[in-house]
């Protein structure tokens, strides 16, 4: 039983991103698409409102600007309605505090979703609905955007980077949308509620009554999985049973969660060459493989796990979860075993087996310039990637990239206990598995990620302010340090000679993928060794 | 060449603004629109019905303040898990037969029943064998109607 689960969930997501990453190569060249007049003529009328011609091309900083600014307003919309939505409509409530409302937007505009507020009784449904489900769209989409300009700097010579505004617009409007649409009907027929109420009061079988949190949770939940978001309605996230109500769901939200991260290498392959996206998909499958492999390797629950999904379903939902930064949860990490919150750890360190929305495989692509630096130095041959020689500057920048990580995450760790925070939250005496709490809500920060154990108790000044800054850090520099090196490439000459280190087939995966283990375990370990190792 | 306030900022406000009217009002109305016209049973959180009176609703657990009902776990996840292990089904048996007489077997009956009805609504595969205790104590409630009189009417739904 176990098995067909598992097999439904790669099959479904990895037949489906067959079609995906089709569409998805199609969007990033502007090559015909299925119903193109159509949606065509929907998008100009778009870009006639935002004011931009659609042939204009965006130098790499035009483009980051433009992520940058958009996600700014976007931002401070959402951040406005949190603290004022006491004057909103649809059941209000008190406005959050300064820096619960700073700690929400940075959370959910970086793509992170990182909760320390409980939602269900926190926020009206206003600000779920037209502050959050907006915010869903947004973040994905501006990840998304920067994958479709990174992919193009490697396309031919000054193909160009393409308009951060027109990406935009058509992933949402022809990507994003029409899916999340149709999920959350489905959603809804297996059991997610949809109403702009807040709550119902109803009868009890004893005769009492009972009053249950509810609201517009289909809509929200298709597009918390398929966006890489994570955040839920209720605090309880996916274990709650309208955000996840059977068996049926929780396979239908990991497929979600897996479709657009695993479309983007092969539509990297229908751009850049089969075999090269064939290479690189095996390599985020090896990741994941070994994150489940790990989680599976170990019972987990039944304490805190739910019923309806028991040990089995909840560490694959989680796995393909964390594997792709959603940061979504249906148990309590509490009730998941040591091994499996090894592999949770894996997945945020490596951050594209297979990663975020777009974002995974930015991060793939410079594992694999780095991994093309480190074999050329040691066979004595000067790294090419795509026919272009990878020059100095590259090598920094990715090195660059890779580095922010840990910096974001093992900085802050140590802050947090030095000035007491920490220990204020999780109790003066300090174990393994306490310490492993706070490495894991700062990697889930940086990462992006979202899951993690502290929830409402982060609800301080201190976590709040120190988590926000790391979510927006760990988000917009490494996309600012990508862009630059595609803007670099897409003005490089291509020599249309063989590869010295050919970027496909089974011995470059088995390179890319030790490489990617020994750099992450080689920073990460002593880390390791001090928490989840010693749980 | 434009300037960047024309070709960065200004767009970025008017992009902001067109994306929360699709994405935050009218894309959740419809999905609303149609789930409550289409599907209003799930849409409005699955109650269900007994005797004409709402009960509950079947995904979310509710208390039992007697010993004659199947009781829901109290640790759990999402804290309203509706669902426990057959096993906990079945080791709640023989108190359940003290508290009512209901003969065991006939209450194991019930127990692999809901398991068979769940199996059904994971399309058999999907989930481990679970017991929903709402529909469990709502079926002992239809079969044993003498039984649990005085449980069932002991406060009258606002």
């Amino acid at each position: 039983m176990d098995i067909v689960i598992l097999l439904v969930v790669l099959v479904g997501s990895l037949g489906l991103s067959v079609i995906f990453g089709r569409y998805i190569a199609r969007m990033i060249v502007y090559e015909k698409r299925p119903l193109e007049k159509t949606l065509g003529r929907i998008e100009n009328g778009f870009y006639k409102i935002i004011g931009i011609d659609r042939y204009e091309q965006m130098t790499w900083k035009q483009y980051f600007l433009a992520i940058v600014v958009t996600n700014v307003i976007a931002a401070g919309f959402l951040m406005a309605v949190l603290l004022y939505q006491n004057n909103l409509p649809l059941s209000p409530r008190p406005g959050l505090s300064l820096d619960l409302a700073f700690n929400t937007a940075a959370s959910f505009v970086t793509n992170t979703n990182l909760q320390h507020y409980a939602g269900e009784q926190q926020l009206s449904i206003f600000s779920q609905m037209v502050g959050l489900i907006f915010m869903m769209f947004v973040a994905p989409a501006s990840g998304i955007a920067a994958a479709f300009a990174f992919i193009r700097g490697f396309i031919r010579k000054e193909f160009g980077l393409g308009n951060f505004y027109v990406d935009f617009t058509r992933i949402i409007i022809t990507l994003l949308l029409p899916i999340s649409f149709f999920s959350a009907l489905l959603l809804l027929f297996l059991g997610a509620p949809q109403t702009l109420d807040s709550t119902i009061t109803i009868g009890t079988l004893q005769g009492g009554s009972q009053t249950i949190p509810i609201g517009p949770v289909a809509a929200l939940e298709s597009i918390k999985e398929l966006g890489s978001n994570g955040g839920g309605f209720f605090a309880a996230n996916s274990s709650h049973p309208f955000e996840n109500p059977t068996g049926i769901s929780n396979v239908f939200e990991c497929i979600l969660m897996l479709v657009i991260p695993l479309s983007f290498p092969i539509a990297y392959g229908y751009l850049l060459g089969k075999g090269r996206g064939i290479s690189i998909l095996a390599a985020m499958l090896i990741g994941f493989g070994v994150m489940l492999a790990l989680g599976l390797s170990e019972q987990s629950g039944p304490t805190g796990l739910e019923t309806r999904f028991g040990s089995f379903g909840s560490t694959l939902f989680l796995e393909s979860s964390v594997a792709t930064n959603t940061g979504a949860a249906n148990a309590a990490l509490t009730g998941m075993s040591p091994n499996a919150v090894i592999g949770f750890f894996l997945g945020m360190f490596v951050q594209a087996i297979p990663g975020a929305d777009g974002t995974g495989m930015m991060m793939m692509i410079i594992f694999v310039v780095l991994t093309l630096f480190l074999v050329g130095l040691m066979v004595g041959k000067t790294p090419e990637f795509m026919s272009m020689k990878i020059n100095p500057r590259d090598v920094k920048l990715a090195a660059f990239v890779f580095l922010i990580h840990p910096a974001l995450i093992l900085i802050p760790s140590v802050m947090a206990y030095t000035t007491e925070n920490a220990q204020n939250v999780l109790g003066e005496h300090t174990t393994p598995a306490t310490f492993t709490q706070v490495l894991y809500e700062y990697s889930s920060a940086s990462a992006n990620n979202g899951s993690d154990y502290l929830g409402t108790s982060a609800n301080t000044p201190f976590w709040n302010w120190s988590t926000a800054w790391i979510m927006l850090l760990g988000r917009y520099a490494p996309i600012g340090l990508m862009l630059a090196v595609a803007g670099s490439f897409t003005l490089r000459d291509r020599k249309e000679v063989v590869e010295p280190i050919k970027t496909s087939g089974f011995l470059f995966v088995g390179v890319l993928s030790v490489m990617v283990f020994i750099l992450t375990a080689l920073t990460f370990f002593p880390f390791l060794a001090m928490g989840p190792f010693s749980m | 060449m434009r300037t960047i306030k024309s070709k960065i900022f200004s767009p970025a406000i008017r992009i902001i603004v067109l994306m929360i009217i699709t994405t935050g009002v009218a894309y959740p109305l419809l999905v609303t629109a149609v789930g409550q016209t289409v599907l209003p049973f799930q849409s409005n959180g699955s109650q269900v019905i007994l005797n004409g009176k709402v009960v509950g609703s079947e995904l979310i657990s509710q208390s039992y303040n007697s010993s004659k009902f199947f009781q829901p776990r109290n640790d759990s996840a999402s804290g309203v898990d509706p669902d426990i292990t057959p096993d906990s089904a079945i080791s709640q048996i023989p108190v359940i037969n003290s508290a009512t007489g209901i003969p065991a077997n006939a209450l194991k009956t019930l127990v692999d029943l809901d398991i068979a009805r769940n199996r059904e609504t994971n399309a058999l595969v999907f989930a481990p064998d679970y017991v929903n205790v709402l529909n469990l104590n709502i079926e002992l409630v239809k079969q044993y109607p003498e039984v649990y009189a005085h449980e069932i009417s002991t406060k009258e739904v606002p």
